[in-house]
């Protein structure tokens, strides 16, 4: 089967959809990274969590509302959904096996899915995102202003977070609590509300990866699955204990997929997501913790 | 202790009474199902001695499934060197190949621990299913194999799905006997000292390594087993039948059951086996309850269904069936349940 | 020892006795006619699932005017996500334990495939399949109680070749496929279509359908400058094509195949790109213009008002409700001439010598015709051109018959 030959252009337009692809799984792996910090728990449903953030913001529009009007409206929505299921499901199983609250999130992800097939069916929908789908020159290449402004949103979110815990005192009661929860304690920070602040920072990450995304592969019930699956990979290719390898992981990670997809003959669109892992794996067993996590040295 | 003993043996002796006469009261099609609750409780045996035991956790043992079931779809359309293999025969084979494979994704997860490992093991279970896309011409493609059906052999006079009730359950009853003695011996001792505290377990001169990998072979090969036994009964594999959710909903079986319940993962299997295929019956239940209209045929239903009852099962038992079993039945254990 | 003995004598004994009581002809009785299908009504495929929809508002119909010869036709289809093993469990569920006369339309050519051979070898009818794999017509020596119903893929592909030969003049074609039978079977038919003409394709990408997103692939079809696009694609990997053209600012003639054509889903994607989109079809669009005073259509929209078990407005201008009509329309007229003295074989022979015209829900013209030896009931259909929001048919009426 003929495959184009090699251009820059080209070159510099799969790059681009990779940076965007990467800046997705960053946003949701940097959600999943939060909740792992905090409350030690793997959270499964966090793409589905997005997805149904990513309806409500669809039937506001539907109803009239733009784009940024309905935004802050949806992240609200999601911060206090986010904070709602860590006082309601996830506190009450605190000192269960983690296993057991795995599981639990495993319910929520099948019981959001099925919710939203219910509400609002299974068809795809069209979603109007806040980006025009012109193309603006970049130095000769045709690039997607789409793909710029979702890549923009997602850095200027991960800066805002990043000042955030590093500058405010609820930042830093977030990071001791997920460190070390007795010592924070005696110090005064309330930890358990610490994990129902990350909880809702996660939610509001997994609703503005939705919105970003469902403009271009369109909105309906199932959107994230595929995309949580790379924001798993990515949250532990960067080290699940780390913000920073989250992001850092998201974006190698969209980057190697596509290139390594498009550019290495034998791996093409069905062996791509394959081959990161195994990419990953033989990282692991170098640095077990990933990227930038650190896992406790046990010397026997 | 020897109390404990004697409630584990009539355990045993209850279930194979309930297994040998039970297809007599209930239909044909409904021996098939529990003959389907049967594989999924071989698949969780192995899981339970993994995670349960040995404390490993796996995402992934949905990809051993389905590399049992390919063995014994190859070997039975293709054949081995042109012969085409009797069903039965390839059950053990499937297992075998299975084993080896386990044993082999075994050794790397030793540099994993906790979560890390789950994530790679999901990903194992991600990663599968595009092999047999890839090579469609060994594993068939999406098209997958078509097997034989399944047909009692020596002239047995019973229907096919009573023969794969039969088969399913008399191979379960061996492995679970195969099973409790392997964690009541040496091994079982060597597991648990591991999951309990990998450092003590090392100071008392356990090899991590020889065990851990173990674990995951023994695993393996019963999913393997599971897997097969699939594939007779469907006649038929493609990447479809043994997606991605299979590993994840094999876990959940396994903390239904009670991570380190033998006789818990019996609920476990048939948990996940009837959200699967009668979340419209549990609709229906539910239905009787008031204030809830639940239309079964309503897309979404059966997922909100599943979803509901696990989430329920989970936070009402937390150390799910043989958590409860235990504390009604056994002494007060002594493991502590800590979180990693 | 002893208690082992004595639950191995019970086991044998128990295996011996247990067995199946067989039924006469199943699925029929003297005031009923039970029929099963197996197709997703959730998960990715599920718009597709209201073929199925359809088919049980028009039963229901043909019911209230007394049914076919005296007997009601009771209609049992079951959710499979487009899964194949859940199908086969479907499939066994429908035929052991609901008794079916005869497994009709059920949809997906993996799901079909998957439950052929168990169809075949306990003799139940697997009619009217909705999938457009060439094997389904072709391969009756082995699987005589198979039949297809849909015009094949492989030979939609090959009218999309002979169209680009002779209207498309220095035509360079790429070509965005999914990497599977169905992908691959328009691939092939649009190969042969193009003849000599063959090396007009530039490029050809396949994708896998675990991708969360076919820019790439796009990306890399531009970069070879064709001006003819194949989207031969599945449900939301055909809409991200099309928003990925747009997106790249690429104006090429597209060609979009039947299964992903449906109105419902071209009107959500940037109609810059959609618009001048060819596609065939063999249904009257509910959503045309086209057929918005035409009979069928308005007795389609009637029975789907009153049976169709709370159609939405949306509900009535979806093709998927109208094919599935068409379908159980010819099922009812096999029926009917399969006699009083209904046996699954009659089905078959009725199936088998079928002449129908006059299906109101198929485009005027189309003759529904099979013999033993051709089983491919829908072989005519006409191409049509998306502009300002709706397909309209144009030229005559095409051959996809299989040569």
């Amino acid at each position: 089967m003929p495959i184009a030959a090699f251009t820059w252009t080209e070159f510099a337009q799969q790059l681009a959809a990779g940076i965007r692809e990467g800046a997705i799984y960053a946003g949701l792996a940097l959600a999943i990274v939060i909740i792992y910090r905090s409350t030690r728990v793997i959270n499964f449903a966090q793409g589905e969590m997005a997805t149904f953030t990513t309806f409500i913001a669809w039937s506001l529009m539907n109803q009239g509302l733009t784009f940024w009007e309905a935004f802050p409206i949806v992240l609200a929505i999601a911060f206090t959904g986010g904070v709602v299921i860590e006082r309601t499901l996830i506190r009450p199983v605190e000192n269960a096996p983690v296993l057991t609250i795995v599981i639990i999130t495993v319910g929520l992800a099948l019981l959001l899915n099925g919710l939203m097939s219910l509400i609002w069916g299974g068809a795809n929908q069209q979603f109007h995102g806040p980006f025009s789908t012109r193309t603006i020159d970049v130095g000769g290449v045709p690039i997607s202003v789409q793909d710029i402004g979702i890549v923009a949103v997602s850095v200027l979110l991960v800066a805002l977070l990043a000042l955030f815990f590093r500058f405010t005192k609820l930042g830093l009661g977030m990071r001791a609590a997920a460190v070390n929860r007795d010592s924070s304690r005696l110090v005064g920070v309330r930890v358990s509300w610490m994990f129902a602040l990350g909880w809702g920072i996660a939610t509001v990450l997994g609703a503005v990866a939705g919105m970003m995304i469902a403009p271009v592969v369109f909105l309906d019930p199932n959107m994230m699955q595929t995309i949580l699956l790379y924001a798993f990979a990515a949250a532990v290719l960067g080290g699940l204990d780390s913000p920073v390898g989250a992001v850092v992981g998201g974006i190698l990670l969209g980057v190697t997929i596509t290139l390594l997809g498009r550019y290495v003959g034998f791996i093409g669109s069905t062996l791509k997501l394959p081959a990161a892992l195994l990419l990953i794996l033989v990282l692991l067993l170098v640095r077990p913790g990933g990227l930038f996590g650190k896992v406790a040295v046990r010397r026997v | 202790m020897r109390t404990r003993l004697w409630l584990e043996l009539s355990a045993f002796v209850v279930l194979a009474a309930v297994v040998v006469l039970l297809p007599r009261f209930v239909s044909d099609f409904r021996a098939r199902e529990l003959a389907i609750v049967g594989m999924y409780f071989i698949a969780l045996l192995g899981l339970s001695v993994l995670t349960g035991f040995s404390g490993q956790i796996s995402l992934g043992n949905g990809a051993f499934m389905a590399i049992g079931g390919y063995t014994t779809a190859i070997l039975s359309v293709d054949g081995f060197y042109g012969h085409q293999v009797r069903d039965l025969w390839t059950i053990p084979i499937a297992g075998f190949v299975a084993g080896i494979a386990g044993l082999v994704v075994g050794l790397p997860a030793l540099r994993l621990s906790g979560l890390y490992l789950a994530l790679i093991t999901f990903g194992i279970a991600v990663s599968f299913p595009q092999l047999p896309k890839e090579f469609d011409h060994f594993f068939g493609g999406t098209t997958g194999k078509i097997l034989n059906l399944a047909k009692p052999p020596f002239g047995l006079s019973t229907t096919a799905n009573n023969w794969i009730y039969y088969l399913t359950w008399g191979i379960a009853l061996v492995l679970l006997v195969a099973a409790w003695l392997l964690v009541r011996g040496k091994t079982g001792r060597a597991f648990k000292a591991i999951r309990d505290s990998e450092v003590a377990a090392v100071s008392s001169g356990i090899s991590l390594g020889r065990y851990k990998t173990l674990a995951f072979g023994i695993s393996a090969f019963y999913a393997g087993v599971a897997g097969s036994l699939y594939a007779i009964a469907n006649a038929y594999v493609n990447p479809d039948v043994f997606p991605i959710i299979l590993s994840v909903y094999l876990v959940v079986g396994l903390a239904v059951g009670g991570l380190d319940s033998l006789f818990g993962m019996i609920a476990g299997a048939a948990l996940i086996y009837f959200l699967q295929n009668h979340a419209d019956t549990v609709a229906r239940w539910l239905n009787h309850l008031p204030a809830l209209s639940l239309d079964p045929q309503k897309p979404g239903i059966p997922s909100v269904v599943f979803g509901i009852v696990l989430i329920a099962v989970m936070v009402l038992l937390p150390t799910g069936v043989g958590g409860l079993v235990r504390r009604l039945f056994g002494p007060l254990t002594t493991r502590l349940y800590t979180r990693s | 020892m002893r208690v082992f003995v004595v639950c191995a004598a019970v086991a044998v004994m128990a295996v011996a006795s247990a067995g199946a009581r067989p039924v006469a002809t199943p699925g029929v009785s003297s005031d009923e006619i039970h029929i099963g299908s197996s197709v997703p009504l959730s998960g990715e495929a599920a718009i597709a699932g209201n073929v199925a929809r359809g088919i049980d508002a028009y039963f229901k119909y043909v019911n209230d005017k007394g049914g076919v010869l005296g007997r009601k036709l009771t209609y049992t289809y079951l959710d499979d996500g487009y899964d194949p093993g859940r199908a086969v469990n479907n499939t066994i569920r429908l035929i052991q334990q609901e008794q079916v006369f005869a497994v009709f339309s059920s949809l997906g050519t993996n799901n079909n495939l998957a439950v052929r051979k168990l169809l075949n070898d306990a003799k139940v009818p697997q009619l009217y399949v909705s999938s457009g794999a060439t094997t389904f017509g072709r391969d009756y020596k082995k699987y005589p109680w198979t039949i297809g119903y849909i015009p094949p893929y492989s030979e939609e592909g090959e009218i999309y070749g002979r169209y680009v030969v002779k209207n498309i003049k220095k035509a360079k074609i790429a070509v965005l496929y999914q990497n599977d039978d169905y992908g691959r079977d328009l691939l092939a038919g649009m190969k042969r279509g193009l003849g000599k003409k063959a090396k007009s394709i530039v490029a050809s990408v396949g994708y896998d359908p675990t991708s969360s997103d076919v820019q790439p692939q796009v990306t890399q079809l531009k970069a070879s400058k064709a001006n003819v696009l194949m989207v031969f694609a599945f449900g939301k990997f055909s809409l991200q094509a099309f928003n990925a053209v747009s997106r790249l600012g690429w104006k090429p003639q597209i060609f979009v195949n039947d299964v992903s054509s449906a109105a419902s889903l071209m009107a959500i994607v940037p109609q810059k790109a959609a618009n001048g989109s060819i596609s065939i079809v063999f249904g009257k669009d509910p959503a045309s213009p086209q057929w918005a005073n035409d009979k069928g259509v308005k007795l389609f929209q009637s029975i789907l008002r009153k049976y169709g078990n709370g159609a939405s407005s949306r509900d009535l201008k979806d093709g998927y409700f109208t094919a599935g009509m068409a379908t159980a329309y010819t099922l009812v007229n096999t029926l009917k001439k399969a006699g009083k003295n209904l046996t699954r074989q009659s089905l078959m022979n009725a199936a088998t010598h079928l002449t129908e015209r006059g299906n109101p829900f198929v485009l005027p013209g189309i003759v529904i015709h099979t013999t033993p030896t051709s089983r491919f009931p829908i072989t005519q259909v006409r191409l049509q051109r998306w502009s300002k929001g709706a397909w309209r048919t144009f030229g005559p009426l095409v051959s996809a018959k299989p040569g």
